[in-house]
Formats: structure tokens, C-alpha cells, sequence
């Protein structure tokens, strides 16, 4: 039994319409003033659209894809390869690659054709932490006239670029308190470097000293390791502050950009270390991933943060803490990634911490932001920043009140923070 | 690929294919029936005026670039007076135009050599008209017939223009 493959018909280029017009015109003169050399001008014009259609593939190519993201830090490479069917000039195929918004950089990327495979590489950068989907290139064949043409049946999925401070793979480190109690804990089944001693095994080059086994090792002759069950470093959950501010949509969403994309940075982290990881985005409502670890999780956080976008309405903040409550243990650490680019946008911790979840606030500063896009005049430009700086120093004063805040003005750097979130100081009054 | 913000302005020219076309269109134009070396100077312009709008990679003026050589060269065309070389030279320009058309500066070189293909069918059939009309003995009948034929074509192109999956063959697979 045959199954039909849908195929991407034929299309029309505008320049058909023109070449036809032009056989049109010739043969319209040609009647008219009875002299058939216009004619012989119009043939090859009515004849190359049909020839175009049926010297090409008959059906659509199955283009080979193969993509590639590459860099660290802001740099983003982006490359692909393309391989046409047999029968098919790779040169023919036309291949569009569209930047997104969040990037920078040269949008054409650099072509390289040979007969049988087309090659691009864009080198963009990222200006702040993102978290984007690079959409697959669209490919199509044309003819080389450039009459008409056909898009090409490609299998790729979307690419997603992340890129967060590297600083946050430091931050798994950071011993977080359980939210399972401990009569009825379920111990993890895996081994690893930590907790209660399980066995004896062969040693591996990238085990420390430490770890190694001397008596064991003495006794068989090789190199043994101390083998432990690894211990769940315990449970956070990242809450991200989806609510509008007095800034304006557009500030709002690049440093609600900027706060998703820290907010996977912080799950990558603690994932890695097996640490059980929950997120939470309150717009109007809570959007939750519940508590959980490994790489499923991952892709869960990944693709919560990749659909969360910021609300139109204000919610009460009692809505957030109650929400939260249902779909999260009791004494949870909970590290809110909010901008605090008003008074009451630090609102959120009060109420989180009546509920019984120790909060660390994350606030990705507005302020570079909004000294790019100012039209002050010099003087007043540093003016305007100084009184900005000192109303910010003022809000997360105000915030510290209620719990830990740091203040983020570099976003490709989270070492404050890291730092703090390891070795917690009392902050001086003052 | 399409031009875009950070694209090269100009992209290069193709010489042969442009000289091909060149010669073809300013051939004509002096064989056309433009008094004083009219249609020469309105050929050489026009050419020009394409190979201009062709080069500048703003994707606008870019589309725009046939307009030019196709105005010119049905402009000759029907001002030519009658004659077997005439006729030739013709359907010669309009080959020219399509070789022009295939060698793309936005595109991967040796477009003009991947066109032919698509080329050589109009080529044959000019050929086989271009000898009916040389062989054959020739008058208004003929030219009538001729006429008819060309508006049969036409129509043929217009139901393929309309329903373009005539051309398709869905693939299948068991």
C-alpha cells in the first residue's frame, strides 16, 4: 500500500508574470502591425516559465539538515549544512536565516556553496543573558532563472541559545535545605562523591586524591576509589516575577529576558549537582514546575521559560504566596528574580515569607537599560544617573528589610551573588 | 538569499553574460526602425539602467531590474521591419535575456551554466520556428496561423500559472 507524501506545490515567481506579459506584449505587436519578428522575441519569453517548472524537481527536495550552535558568553556561531537529494545543484537552493530580535550582530550570514552541499555561519552576540530559539533556516530550491521555486522538506527542530554568567555553575555548591523530612526520605539510589560509604571500585584518573582508597589500593595492587551514595544537596525553587512595571513594555521584557535567563543558569546549576529544582513564573497567575530533578527537569524548566512572557494585569501578591504554597513544600528556599523597578514590586517577599520560604531576591537592575536609551543632554544625563543610582540603593534597602537582595547592574556577571549565596553575611545596619 | 541591513551595497557584475545580453539588445536596437541611432543609445541605456538596479543589493530596486532590457526589447521588436536575420536577432535577444536572467550576481556563480536546461527548450523551438520560417513560404495566412497558435500557448501557460501542481509528482513511499 502507497501512502501519499504531501508535498510543497510550485510556485510562481513574480518574475514569471513579467516574462509572460512581455510574450504577451510581443505577440500583441505582432498582430497588430503584422511583422512577426516580435514573434520570435516572444517565444523564448512564453516558453522558459514552462521549462523552468518541468526541467526542476518534480516534487519537493529532501534537504539534509544538519545545524550547529557554538561560543560561550555572549558569542553566538551559528552554522548548518546543507545537503541536497541527488539530481539537485546545491548552489539552486536558497537558504533564509533569520536572526532573532534578541541577538546582534551581521543578520546575512556568510555562504559557502559547492555542487553538492550549501554551508552558512553566522557569528552573532548576545548583549545581555538570553534564552532564545533560533528558528531553522527556511530552504527552497529556485530555478536559476529564477522563475520559480519550491520549498524543501527539511527535519530539524529549533536550536535554543542560553547563555547566562558563567559564575552560576559555581553556585550548586551551596547546601540547601531539605524539604523531605527524614523519616520517611527516600535516599537516593545513585553513587557519587558524597554522603554514606557504599563500596570499593576502580580507581578513574579524574578521582582526587582524597578519594582514592591507599589501603585497598595496597592490598589489590591497583588503584581503588572510595565509592559513596550521593546525598540530594536538598530542594530550591526559582520564582520569577512576571508583573508589569512603571518602565514600559519593552524595558520590561528585556529584563524579563535577562531574569529567564538566569533563572535557567540557576537550575542548570542546582540540577547538576541533583539538588531538586522547582520553578515558578507569576504573572496573573502561578505557572509552576513542580519540584524534581535530572535531566527531564531540565528540559521542563527549559521549556516553562521559554514559553513564560510577561502579564498585562497587576495581581495582589497574596495571590503569588498562596499559589506557591499549594505547589510547593513549607520552607522551601525560594530566590526571586524580580527588577524592583517600583516600590511595590518588592511585595512579593513579605507574603513569601509569612508562608514559610526563606527568600533570596535577584533583581536585574533597569538602570544600564535606561542609560542607553536617555536623550539628556551630558550634564543632566549624569545627573539623571546619579539620582537613579541613589533611588535603586534606596529600593534594595528597602528590600533587604524583608530579605537578602542583591542588586545585579552587570549582567554578565553574577559573582556577588554567587558569593553571597555560599557564604551568607549579616548585612551591616548602615 | 535575500539582501538585508549589513549586506554588501553593491553586489558584482557578471560580465560575459552581461556582454551577451549587451551585444544582442544594441545589435537590435540598430537593426529597429529608431531613426538617428535612436535605438542604440535607448539599448545601451537600458542595459545599463538594469545592470545598475541589478548590482545595487537593496532587495526594491533589485526586483525591478528586468523591467528595463524587456521594455527595450519589445520596443525594437515591434518597430524592426521584416526580414529572416531580423527575426533571428530577435529570438537571439530574447535567449540573451534569459541567459542574463540565470547569472544572478545574488546568487552562486555559474548560474548561466545551470540555466541552460531551461534555456535550451525555447532555443529549440526557436530554432524549428526560425526554419519553418526561413523554408517555408511565407504571407499573412501563415503569420494569422502563427498568431493563433501563440494565443493557444498562452492560454496553456495561463491554466499553468493558475494550477502550478500541474507540474507537481507527489512522491510516494510503501
Amino acid at each position: 500500500m502507497s501512502v501519499r507524501v504531501p508535498a510543497h506545490p510550485l510556485r510562481w515567481r513574480p518574475l514569471t508574470p513579467l516574462l509572460l506579459a512581455a510574450g504577451a506584449a510581443s505577440l500583441v505587436f505582432s498582430v497588430l502591425f503584422r511583422n512577426p519578428v516580435p514573434l520570435f522575441l516572444g517565444l523564448p519569453l512564453l516558453l522558459a516559465p514552462v521549462a523552468a517548472g518541468a526541467v526542476g524537481p518534480r516534487g519537493s527536495p529532501a534537504v539534509g539538515v544538519s545545524l550547529s550552535t557554538e561560543g560561550t558568553g555572549p558569542e553566538v556561531r551559528f552554522e548548518g549544512t546543507f545537503t541536497p537529494p541527488p539530481g539537485v545543484d546545491a548552489r539552486d537552493l536558497v537558504v533564509t536565516v533569520e536572526r532573532p530580535p534578541s541577538l546582534l550582530g551581521d543578520p546575512v550570514p556568510e555562504f559557502d556553496w559547492s555542487g553538492t552541499v550549501a554551508r552558512f555561519r553566522a557569528n552573532w552576540f548576545a548583549p545581555n543573558p538570553v534564552i532564545t530559539e533560533l528558528v531553522p533556516p527556511s530552504v527552497v530550491w529556485r530555478d536559476p532563472l529564477g522563475l520559480v521555486e519550491r520549498e524543501a522538506v527539511t527535519s530539524t527542530e529549533p536550536l535554543v541559545i542560553t547563555r547566562y554568567p558563567p559564575e552560576l555553575l559555581r553556585i550548586g555548591a551551596v547546601r540547601l535545605e531539605r524539604t523531605t523530612p527524614l523519616p520517611g526520605e527516600n535516599r537516593s539510589r545513585r553513587v557519587g562523591e558524597s554522603g554514606e560509604f557504599h563500596g570499593i571500585r576502580l580507581a578513574r584518573p579524574e578521582d582526587p586524591p582524597r578519594q582514592i582508597n591507599w589501603r585497598a589500593t595496597a592490598r589489590a595492587g591497583q588503584r581503588l576509589s572510595n565509592e559513596y551514595d550521593l546525598e540530594k544537596t536538598g530542594d530550591i525553587l526559582i520564582l520569577l516575577d512576571a508583573r508589569p512595571t512603571p518602565l514600559g513594555p519593552a524595558a520590561d521584557e528585556r529584563l524579563f529576558s535577562i531574569a529567564r535567563a538566569a533563572a535557567l543558569g540557576l537550575s542548570d546549576a542546582f540540577l547538576s549537582v541533583k539538588a531538586r529544582v522547582g520553578l515558578g513564573v507569576f504573572g496573573e497567575f502561578l505557572e509552576s514546575v513542580p519540584l524534581a530533578t535530572g535531566r527531564a527537569q531540565r528540559i521542563r524548566i527549559e521549556t516553562a521559560l521559554k514559553g513564560a512572557h510577561l502579564t498585562s494585569v497587576r495581581p495582589p501578591p497574596e495571590r503569588c504566596a498562596v499559589s506557591v504554597r499549594r505547589a510547593f513544600p513549607h520552607g522551601l528556599t525560594a530566590v526571586v528574580l524580580s527588577s524592583l523597578a517600583d516600590d511595590s514590586s518588592a511585595d512579593l517577599t513579605p507574603y513569601l515569607r509569612r508562608r514559610g520560604y526563606p527568600v533570596v531576591v535577584l533583581s536585574p537592575s533597569p538602570l544600564p537599560l535606561l542609560a542607553g536609551a536617555s536623550t539628556l543632554a551630558e550634564e543632566d544625563e549624569q545627573l539623571a544617573q546619579r539620582i537613579a543610582r541613589l533611588a535603586r540603593r534606596n529600593r534594595i534597602a528597602h528590600a533587604w528589610e524583608e530579605a537578602p537582595t542583591i542588586d545585579w547592574d552587570d549582567y554578565w556577571s553574577l559573582g556577588h551573588f554567587v558569593d553571597f549565596v555560599r557564604r551568607p553575611r549579616v548585612r551591616r545596619a548602615g | 538569499m535575500t539582501a538585508a541591513p549589513g549586506a554588501p551595497f553593491f553586489l558584482p557584475v557578471r560580465p560575459v553574460s552581461l556582454g551577451v545580453l549587451l551585444v544582442a539588445t544594441v545589435v537590435l536596437g540598430f537593426v529597429s526602425g529608431f531613426p538617428d541611432g535612436a535605438g542604440v543609445v535607448l539599448a545601451f541605456s537600458m542595459v545599463v539602467l538594469a545592470t545598475g538596479l541589478r548590482v545595487v543589493a537593496r532587495r526594491g530596486a533589485y526586483s525591478y531590474a528586468p523591467v528595463p532590457v524587456l521594455s527595450v526589447l519589445v520596443l525594437e521588436t515591434a518597430t524592426a521591419p521584416v526580414g529572416f536575420g531580423t527575426e533571428l536577432l530577435a529570438g537571439l535577444a530574447g535567449l540573451a535575456f534569459l541567459v542574463w536572467l540565470a547569472d544572478d550576481p545574488s546568487r552562486p556563480v555559474g548560474g548561466a551554466l545551470r540555466g541552460l536546461p531551461e534555456v535550451a527548450p525555447p532555443a529549440l523551438a526557436l530554432g524549428i520556428a526560425w526554419s519553418s520560417a526561413l523554408f517555408l513560404p511565407s504571407g499573412v495566412v501563415p503569420l494569422g496561423v502563427a498568431g493563433a497558435l501563440l494565443a493557444l500557448a498562452l492560454a496553456a501557460i495561463a491554466f499553468l500559472v493558475g494550477w502550478p501542481t500541474v507540474l507537481d509528482r507527489e512522491g510516494a513511499r510503501s
